[in-house]
Parts: C-alpha cells; sequence; structure tokens
C-alpha cells in the first residue's frame, strides 16, 4: 500500500492521508515559530515540499479534512491509526507529538514491579524502567492508555489534564 | 497437565504394598499404620479389592510418590493426567 | 511486543521481544521443585509441580510450568531462586549483573591457604559441585629408609614376597631348567611402594635383606618438611552450589565458609509423620535423615533434622504428604532492594 499507488480518480489514498499529516504538524511547527529546515528536518521532507505546503499548494483539501478528523479521534485510535499509515514507530510518535492537542498527566504507583511490558507497548516511548519502576514522561505521553491497560498491576494512573499551550519540546 | 495418582488394575498383584505404604492412609486409619489392611470405616486412598487396586479417595493423596516406590509391578503411578485429582 | 515459550529437555524459555528483549530461562536439572518462585511471581504464571512426586519418581515433565500468557518478565523469580534454575537476560545480559535486581546474598568459599586438600567437603557436598585436586608427596621420600636384597645370599623362597604389606617385593618364578637351576630368575624392591616396614628383613630365613636407614641410625627421624608438603586446589561449581553449609561444618580446618541468605527454623510433627522418606529425598541439602537404632529396642526419632544445613527453601515442607514438616522463613538477606514492590514480594516469602 501507499507509496506508489497513484490516485488518478479523487480516491484518497494512505500516501494522501499522510501528507495530510503531515501538512497539520508542519502548520503546527511553523505556529511554533520553527524554520522550515527546522520543519523539513523533523518530518523527513524536503525543503520545498515543506514551502509548498505551507502555502497551501499540492494539497488536496479532502486529504487535510481527513487528517484533522484522525487528529481529533481519541487518542488511541490517533495514534494507532496514524502507526498504521506510517508503519514506523518513530515517524509515528512525532507526528503524533506535535498535533496532539491534548494533555496527559502520568503516575506510577509503588506497585509497579518494573517488569516492562508498559515501555514494550508505549507508541510514544515515553516510558523508561528506573531502579525496578517504569518512569512515564508526562510530556510524550498520547493519552491512548495501552499501558494502563497492559499492565500487569495496575500501577499507571493517567488523567488528561487541561492544556497549558505548553507542548514541552519536539 | 498436572500430575495425578493413575492405577493400573489388570498389571496389580493386590499385594498391598501401597496401601500400607502409603503415609495418608496410614496417618487416617490405625488399622493401616499397623501394617494391616484397612477394617476399619476409614476413608483411604486406595485399596485391594476382589485381589486388585482400587482408588477410593485420590483427593487425599500428597503426591509423594511413596506407593509407586513399593510397587513391584508399576500397577500405581504419578502421571500427567487431564484434571488434576 | 510477543512473548513465546519453547520447552527443550524440560528447560524452559520464555522469550519477550519489543522495545528490548527479554529472556527467561529455567535448567530443569537445577531445579528442586521447592515452590519459592511460584510463591514469588506477581501474576501467578508459574506452577510448581508436586516435589514429593518429582523427587521420588521419574517424571517426563519440567518441575515448573510458566504460562507464557501470563508471564510478564519481571525477573523476581529468577531473583529469588536459591538454586540458580532460573535467569533472566536482558538484551542478553544477565540480571544477576543488573545492580538495579536484588540477589540474594550468599556464598560459599574454601579458602586454598588454610584447606589441607583432605576432600571431605568434596565427600560431603550434596550437590556435588566441589572439586578438590591434590598432589601428594613422593612417597619414597618420606620413608626413613630402604632395604637392599644380597641377590647372592637369596635362596628365591619367596617368603618376604607373600609377607611384604605393601606388596613392593617381586620375584619371577619360574620352573628350574638345567642349564639354569633356579626358581626365580630375579627378585625387585619398588622403592615408591616399600614403607620401609622391615618385615622382609625379619622373615628372611639367610638374611640376605639388609635394612640401609637413609636419616640416623637412632633418634628422631627427620623428614624434609618440604618433601611432606601436599599441593592442591579446591574448585566449587557456582551453578550447583546451593550454600547448603556442608562444607564449612565438615571441614575440619574451618577453610570452608558459607553465608546463608535465608533465616529460619525446621520443625517436624513426630505424631503425624508417618516415616515415608519423602521429605528425606527431596530435600536436596541432605538436611533430613533417618537415624538407626544403636541397639535392639532402641527407639530412635523417627526423622532427624540437622538445621546447620538447612537454606529454608520449603522444599520438604512441600513435599510432605501429611503436612507433618514446618519451614519458617524469618528473614532474607539481598542486596539493596529500591522498588517498592520487589521488597513486598521478597518480604512475602518469609512467613
Amino acid at each position: 500500500m501507499g507509496e506508489s499507488v497513484i490516485n488518478t480518480h479523487g480516491v484518497i489514498m494512505p500516501k494522501h492521508i499522510i501528507s495530510g499529516l503531515k501538512f497539520l504538524a508542519a502548520v503546527e511547527l511553523r505556529k511554533k515559530s520553527y524554520t522550515q529546515r527546522e520543519i523539513a528536518e523533523k518530518l523527513g521532507m524536503d525543503r520545498s515540499t515543506v514551502s509548498h505546503y505551507l502555502n497551501g499548494r499540492n494539497l488536496s483539501w479532502n486529504s487535510i479534512e481527513i487528517a484533522e478528523v484522525i487528529v481529533n479521534l481519541c487518542p488511541r485510535d490517533f495514534s494507532t491509526l496514524t502507526y498504521s499509515l506510517l508503519k514506523d514507530r518513530e515517524k509515528t510518535r512525532t507526528i503524533v507529538k506535535i498535533c496532539s492537542n491534548k494533555k496527559f498527566e502520568c503516575d506510577v504507583k509503588n506497585s509497579c514491579i518494573g517488569c516492562g511490558v508498559c515501555a514494550d507497548t508505549c507508541f510514544m516511548n515515553a516510558i523508561v524502567l528506573e531502579n525496578l519502576k517504569a518512569q512515564i514522561d508526562s510530556d510524550w505521553c498520547c493519552g491512548c492508555m495501552m499501558c494502563w491497560e497492559i499492565c500487569p498491576t495496575n500501577s499507571i494512573e493517567i488523567k488528561e489534564v487541561e492544556d497549558d499551550g505548553n507542548n514541552g519540546n519536539y | 497437565m498436572p500430575i495425578g495418582l493413575v492405577v493400573y488394575p489388570e498389571l496389580c498383584h493386590g499385594c498391598g504394598n501401597c496401601v500400607v505404604t502409603c503415609p495418608v492412609n496410614s496417618l487416617r486409619s490405625p488399622e493401616v499404620a499397623g501394617g494391616k489392611g484397612p477394617t476399619d470405616e476409614v476413608d483411604i486412598i486406595m485399596m485391594v479389592e476382589d485381589g486388585s487396586i482400587e482408588l477410593k479417595h485420590s483427593e487425599f493423596c500428597g503426591k509423594c510418590g511413596t506407593c509407586v516406590r513399593s510397587c513391584p509391578v508399576f500397577a500405581i503411578r504419578l502421571e500427567e493426567v487431564e484434571e488434576a485429582k | 511486543m510477543e512473548t513465546t515459550e519453547t520447552i527443550e529437555n524440560k528447560n524452559i524459555s520464555v522469550q519477550r521481544t519489543g522495545a528490548e528483549e527479554r529472556k527467561l530461562q529455567f535448567k530443569d536439572e537445577l531445579c528442586t521443585a521447592c515452590g519459592l518462585c511460584e510463591k514469588i511471581c506477581p501474576v501467578s504464571a508459574i506452577e510448581v509441580e508436586p516435589t514429593g512426586a518429582m523427587a521420588t519418581t521419574e517424571q517426563e515433565s519440567s518441575k515448573v510450568d510458566i504460562n507464557e500468557e501470563k508471564c510478564v518478565l519481571c525477573g523476581m523469580c529468577a531473583c529469588i531462586c536459591p538454586y540458580n534454575a532460573l535467569d533472566m537476560e536482558i538484551e542478553g545480559e544477565s540480571i544477576k549483573t543488573m545492580e538495579a535486581y536484588p540477589k540474594l546474598i550468599k556464598s560459599a568459599e574454601i579458602n586454598d591457604e588454610t584447606c589441607i586438600y583432605c576432600k571431605a567437603c568434596e565427600t560431603a557436598c550434596p550437590r556435588d559441585a566441589i572439586v578438590i585436586a591434590r598432589e601428594l608427596p613422593e612417597r619414597s621420600k618420606l620413608v626413613t629408609g630402604e632395604i637392599e636384597i644380597d641377590k647372592e645370599t637369596c635362596i628365591d623362597c619367596g617368603i618376604c614376597e607373600e609377607m611384604c604389606p605393601a606388596d613392593a617385593i617381586t620375584m619371577e618364578h619360574k620352573q628350574p631348567t638345567s642349564d639354569s637351576p633356579t626358581v626365580s630368575s630375579d627378585i625387585n624392591v619398588d622403592k615408591d611402594k616399600c614403607v620401609y616396614c622391615l618385615v622382609c628383613k625379619k622373615a628372611c630365613p639367610v638374611d640376605a635383606i639388609t635394612a640401609v636407614c637413609r636419616q640416623c641410625s637412632y633418634g628422631e627421624y627427620d623428614i624434609k618438611p618440604e618433601d611432606a608438603e601436599i599441593e592442591g586446589s579446591s574448585f566449587i561449581d557456582d551453578e550447583l552450589c546451593v550454600d547448603c553449609g556442608w562444607c564449612q561444618e565438615i571441614c575440619p580446618v574451618d577453610a570452608a565458609t558459607v553465608e546463608k541468605a535465608f533465616e529460619g527454623k525446621i520443625t517436624y510433627d513426630q505424631e503425624t509423620c508417618q516415616g515415608c522418606e519423602t521429605c528425606v529425598l527431596a530435600c536436596p541439602c541432605n538436611v533430613l535423615s533417618f537415624p538407626q537404632s544403636a541397639e535392639s529396642g532402641d527407639k530412635p526419632e523417627k526423622l532427624h533434622i540437622d538445621e546447620k544445613y538447612c537454606i529454608y527453601c520449603g522444599a520438604c515442607e512441600k513435599a510432605c504428604p501429611v503436612n507433618a514438616i514446618n519451614v519458617e522463613r524469618t528473614g532474607i538477606k539481598t542486596t539493596p532492594i529500591k522498588s517498592k514492590s520487589w521488597e513486598k514480594a521478597f518480604e512475602s516469602v518469609k512467613n
């Protein structure tokens, strides 16, 4: 799927949705005053494409609409759908982090046994183990709750908090 | 699969070794502890009936293997069974 | 992320591949089915087969069963196992080498400076974990003299050969022939075997044997100490050693030191015990034995327990079919535990 499929009939293909997502991410980064060069680097695009995107060229508005719908799905659907399109954990992580408009606060209880199942599950690589206890970087949490669901000791607490506009570092 | 007590009556010679060596039997029945077959009404794990071994209450079995070691003809064994007894 | 399980020759390997690769390995031959792993597993993924059945009968299955659908590869079982039957690796490195994971503080050492290589520990070790290699001095150097046989005087009677307690004298017996009318062609003394006891000299009917004292004519024998030195080395196989304390207790020169991870108490109820021997066979440390009667009519206790050798693993308690044995763990020594849940889990094996 994807790269080699050329759309000639106005059908939205995965590649176009990816473009839509990258557009949204580029706009988001532009708002945060990232330069075009930095945006290109972050999203793995060439600079001319970034420039076209930011000027609304070479893009179907239809795919942007769909990308907007995806971004606003519940966090788990957003991240899993993005991963199924990109098939790359690192790229998924970047897009989800930039486009996510929700903020979460994560806490790990002392009942954590440090088995690392959560760290293995986390798309966002937001979890590391330290002294046999999971540490979740709230900045990177996308709120998909997969860690919470898989934790064998029910040690993870995640709650959505009001977005203070500070999305941390990408 | 869990390990449980299984008897093979077709191999059994009816010697009764398992009945009297079984520590659970001898704890439950003073008759067995005395080295005899049970003549009292106590429920024990296995008994020789009509010359061959029969499991009566395998739920008491502590799976120690003493009966297995005492049997001269491999007629009583601890082996994997479908359902733990 | 995926967890898979493979079983080969009763050895189990549970593997999870994800952000990092974790591998839990179980070695059946080291396992005693004591039940500690089952007790500590936070997700009830481990089931230990009946200890008694595993110790007294031939079984085709592994001593433990690990449910890979439940196992989260946390490594607690590997850290509590006193028999080295379980180990976990993260990215190919054993957690035994990682500071974050607690380890039981236990050890056994033999000090080669003090050791006299008597091999008592090697014989006593219930797990065959000790090898003592020793090189003995040359016997001939420790003997105070040697004998000489005057072959001219010797009548080839063979009395010395027959009487020599060390089989040091050999004759080459033969049938006499007309060209060589003797019953022996030669007589030899093996100096490595001769202990200079002089039985041959006293027995010889023709005084053909002379004694030559090497050191002195009378007085104290003076053997050079360096000639009598025994050299050797000791080796403890860390994988097989269970730190039971047998080597320490049996060593006549206090060369062995053992540190144990668990403290506790083991007792049994003489009334309930039926003397079936299952515990004796299940104990990996030879703590339990049946005392022999000293004389007829003497009735010894049913079971003899010597706690000196016990590591409080609980295998005997679990093996006893009539619950006559009670193993109490009151203390556990580990390297520092920083995780609260791990601390709690290790505390939970006490009772």
